[in-house]
Order: C-alpha cells, then sequence, then structure tokens
C-alpha cells in the first residue's frame, strides 16, 4: 500500500506534470480505450480500431484519420511508441507499444475511475438498504 | 505516393488503393504523407468492405479533417498561434458583450416608451452567454470552456432566427457577424494553468462598463446599436490589427512563428469588425453616402470571409511542403515500401 502511493507520488512528481500539460485529463474515452487496448500487445492501426470497437461493444468505432490524430499527440506525449514495422501486401504496417508513462498514466486513470465507481457503489448500496430514500429517489 | 505495381513479389495496386492514395496526397502534409500515408492507406483499405471500388464519403470527410489536424500540428507555432489568436479573440468578444450588455440594461431606462422590457433587445442572451464563458476561461479551462464558447456562438447564431421567429427587436448584422466570427476563433483560447492569462477576458469585460457607462453619459447616450456600433467596430479592428501585428514582430523577433499565425487567424473577424468603412471603400459614384448600402456591406463582408481563410490556407499549404514536422523522417523503398530507416 505504501509502496503503490509512493510509486503514484514519484509519478506524479516526475512524469504527470509535462505528460498531462500534452494530454488532457482526465483522458476521453476514445483515447483511454487506445491506451487499454496498446496494454495487452503491440498492436497496428486496423487491430487498434477493432480492438477499441471491440473493448466499448460497438459503441466507438475510431476512424482512421481521427486514430492516427490520437496517435501521433500520445506518441508526441510519450505515452505510446512505435514498436516495430513489417510490410504487408507492399504497404507499411506500424505497430504501437505502451510506454512506461502511458502504463503509469493508464494506471492513475484507471485507480481515479476504480474511486469513482467505489463511491458510486457504497452510496447505492445505501440506498438499497435505506428503502425510504429509495422511494425518494424513483 | 509510388505506385509498385510491376514489382512481382507486390500485388497489383487496386484502383481502391490509388484513390485513397490521391485523397491522402491532396490532404496530408508532404512530409507526412511520405512518413504515414502508405500506412494509413493500408488501415482503410483494411476497414473497407469487400467490393468497394470507392473511398467512402465518411473516409473523405475522415482524411479530410485528419489532414488538416496535421496541416495545423506539423506548421511551427500554429497551435500556440491559434491559442494566442483564440485568447485574443475571447477577450475582444467579452469587452463587446460587456458593452453592448451595458447598452441593452441602460437604452430601455432612458428610452422607457420605447422599449417594452428589462433589456433592449435578444441581444442580450448572446452577451451574457459571451459573459460566462469568459468566467468559465478563468474557472475551468479546457473542456468546459471549449463547451461554453460553443454555447456562446450557437446561441449568437440563434439571434437572428430567434428575431424573425419572435418579431422582437435585435441587434443589427453589423454587430452579431464581427462577435461571430470573433466567437469562432475564441474556440481556440488556451491559456492553460497561468491564471493572470486566462483572467484577461473577464478583466476586459469588467473595465469596459466603466468606459461605456461614462461615454454613453457624455455622448447624450446612444438609443440604439447602429451608432456606437459604427464608431466602435473599426476602431477596435484596427487596434486589434496594430497589437496583433506587434506581437507578430515582438515574437519573430525570438524565432517564434507564433504571433505571425495568431495575425493570421485574426484577418477574418478584424476584416469583419471594418465591415463599415469597407462597405463605404466598395459604394461607388460621387455623393457616396455615409452609410453604406446593404449590397457594398454584403460584397465586403463576401470578400473578407473569403480572402482570411484563402491567405490562412495558403500559409498552411506553404508550410506543410517545407516544414519536415521535426521529427525524423523514415525513407521507404519507392518500389517496395520497405523502410530503410526506422522511426
Amino acid at each position: 500500500m505504501v509502496l503503490s502511493t509512493s510509486a503514484v507520488a514519484i509519478f506524479r512528481h516526475t512524469f504527470a506534470a509535462d505528460i498531462l500539460s500534452r494530454v488532457e485529463t482526465p483522458l476521453r474515452e476514445p483515447t483511454f480505450l487506445i491506451l487499454t487496448a496498446l496494454a495487452g500487445e503491440p498492436m497496428h492501426g486496423y487491430g487498434l480500431i477493432a480492438e477499441v470497437a471491440r473493448l466499448s461493444d460497438g459503441r466507438i468505432s475510431l476512424r482512421p484519420g481521427t486514430l492516427y490524430g490520437a496517435l501521433d499527440r500520445l506518441v508526441d506525449a510519450g505515452l505510446v511508441s512505435v514498436d516495430h514495422e513489417e510490410i504487408v501486401d507492399g504497404r507499411l504496417r506500424r505497430y504501437y507499444r505502451l510506454t512506461e508513462p502511458g502504463g503509469d498514466l493508464l494506471v492513475a486513470e484507471t485507480e481515479r475511475m476504480r474511486r469513482n465507481v467505489e463511491a458510486a457503489t457504497t452510496r447505492l448500496r445505501a440506498i438499497k438498504a435505506a428503502p425510504r430514500l429509495s422511494g425518494g429517489l424513483a | 505516393m509510388s505506385r509498385p505495381e510491376s514489382r512481382p513479389d507486390r500485388p497489383a495496386v487496386t484502383d481502391l488503393e490509388r484513390r485513397y492514395a490521391r485523397w491522402t496526397a491532396l490532404f496530408y502534409p508532404a512530409d507526412y504523407r511520405r512518413e504515414r500515408g502508405s500506412e494509413l492507406v493500408d488501415t482503410y483499405l483494411s476497414l473497407a468492405e469487400p467490393g468497394r471500388r470507392r473511398p467512402s464519403p465518411a473516409d473523405i470527410a475522415d482524411l479530410a479533417a485528419g489532414g488538416l489536424r496535421r496541416h495545423l500540428r506539423t506548421a511551427p507555432g500554429v497551435t500556440a498561434g491559434f491559442r494566442l489568436a483564440g485568447l485574443l479573440a475571447l477577450t475582444t468578444a467579452a469587452a463587446f458583450a460587456s458593452a453592448w450588455a451595458v447598452l441593452e440594461v441602460m437604452a430601455p431606462m432612458k428610452f422607457w416608451s420605447r422599449y417594452t422590457g428589462p433589456f433592449m433587445s435578444l441581444g442580450m442572451a448572446a452577451w451574457a452567454v459571451w459573459l460566462l464563458a469568459a468566467v468559465v476561461h478563468l474557472v475551468a479551462p479546457g473542456r468546459w470552456y471549449r463547451r461554453a464558447a460553443v454555447i456562446a456562438v450557437l446561441v449568437t447564431a440563434a439571434v437572428v432566427p430567434a428575431g424573425m421567429l419572435t418579431g422582437l427587436f435585435r441587434p443589427p448584422l453589423i454587430v452579431l457577424v464581427p462577435q461571430l466570427v470573433l466567437g469562432i476563433v475564441a474556440l481556440g483560447a488556451d491559456a492553460g494553468r497561468r491564471w493572470w492569462v486566462r483572467l484577461a477576458p473577464l478583466a476586459a469585460a469588467a473595465s469596459t462598463v466603466p468606459v461605456t457607462v461614462v461615454t454613453e453619459a457624455r455622448l447624450d447616450f446612444y438609443g440604439d446599436y447602429y451608432l456606437p456600433a459604427v464608431e466602435a467596430l473599426p476602431a477596435v479592428g484596427v487596434t486589434l490589427l496594430i497589437g496583433a501585428t506587434l506581437l507578430a514582430l515582438g515574437f519573430a523577433a525570438r524565432h517564434d512563428l507564433r504571433g505571425a499565425w495568431a495575425l493570421l487567424f485574426l484577418l477574418t473577424p478584424i476584416g469583419m469588425l471594418t465591415l463599415n468603412p469597407l462597405g463605404a471603400m466598395l459604394d461607388s459614384g460621387p455623393g457616396r453616402p455615409q452609410v453604406p448600402v446593404w449590397s457594398s456591406m454584403a460584397a465586403a463582408a463576401m470578400l473578407v470571409a473569403v480572402v482570411g481563410p484563402v491567405l490562412l490556407t495558403l500559409a498552411l499549404a506553404a508550410q506543410g511542403r517545407r516544414s519536415t514536422g521535426g521529427r525524423p523522417l523514415p525513407t521507404h523503398c519507392p518500389t517496395c515500401g520497405a523502410p530503410s530507416n526506422s522511426a
């Protein structure tokens, strides 16, 4: 616990100020999902679009122009980098991976959202336990 | 983009691939196209349904939007220039909103028989939202400010149709059009974490109030928008032009182009602020009227609406061809596309 708190503090004092000045937080959902998709394994553009659609149950359908605009920002911010390249059907295919600061930012964002979920869950449980309040909300 | 169809180890280039490559060449800067063109086309082709021969309109729109974003990012100083122009435009728009709001409140007090409500016209809604946007710019910059600014632009644009539908008095187009164009540029305002810079629009709005009250009292008070607009708008337009030019020269002395880009972004709102003298210049013949005819004003507005964006587009296109984007550019084999220098 102490270790994780210290790690978060070190991250905040070293990378965060620089990164957050270039990437708006809280992260937008597509950006969060791109980072989440890359947390699994390096992916190329088409793979990322398909994975983001799968992670969002089809709600978010990125287009290539939008995806590469987001990737440019994330690469410039040092959150994502090129892993390797290959040639498929004579065309260049580039694979991207999450960098260490990118992973740290994803952890911090996930932690922030987890706290929000916990707070909401606790409140909702309290409402269920008190039927009078529950009726008042209905 | 190369056409390596003669290579035996590479499948023939399809019509669809060639068309995606052409659209990419049209919209994206040359250096970015060399770096990412092949990859971008590959992704579009992977997403295309079997049998498709032409890019869909949605793909073309996506390429256009992505290319524009890339042009804005590639040219040095463009993004910073857009933010600076946005801040100056918001400061000007907030000052106008404050001055017009004072007029809206004072006119019914002075000319009570002419107006039925507490405000002079429907314009009060737009001025209130712009003042709110200036407050949001101070306390919640970034996403919340952009939302407030978009709402302010929409409310300003809605004043004319609302006036037509309700039959209520509204500010003249000579006031609404410059505010709308200033508002569009103000969408780019992003002062970051420096609170004293974020305060500028609100400070301009606050300092305009006593100046407006005193000026209107000394001039025996205007009863509507037109006369103060004819006097104040060109004066502010020229002041903005001089200020932006001095900023451009100051930044340029430090080899920073943001001021020059800010000036280019501001040309259209500055032109709209000076529509009255521009329209008067277009009026022909002897005995030129003091108030330009409607057709001359419309022609001046069309001219400004075309010249400003065209100059900006030409500058972006020229910069896109010159720039190397600051990144190492991997060179690819022109026939097989194989990278000879990893990114």
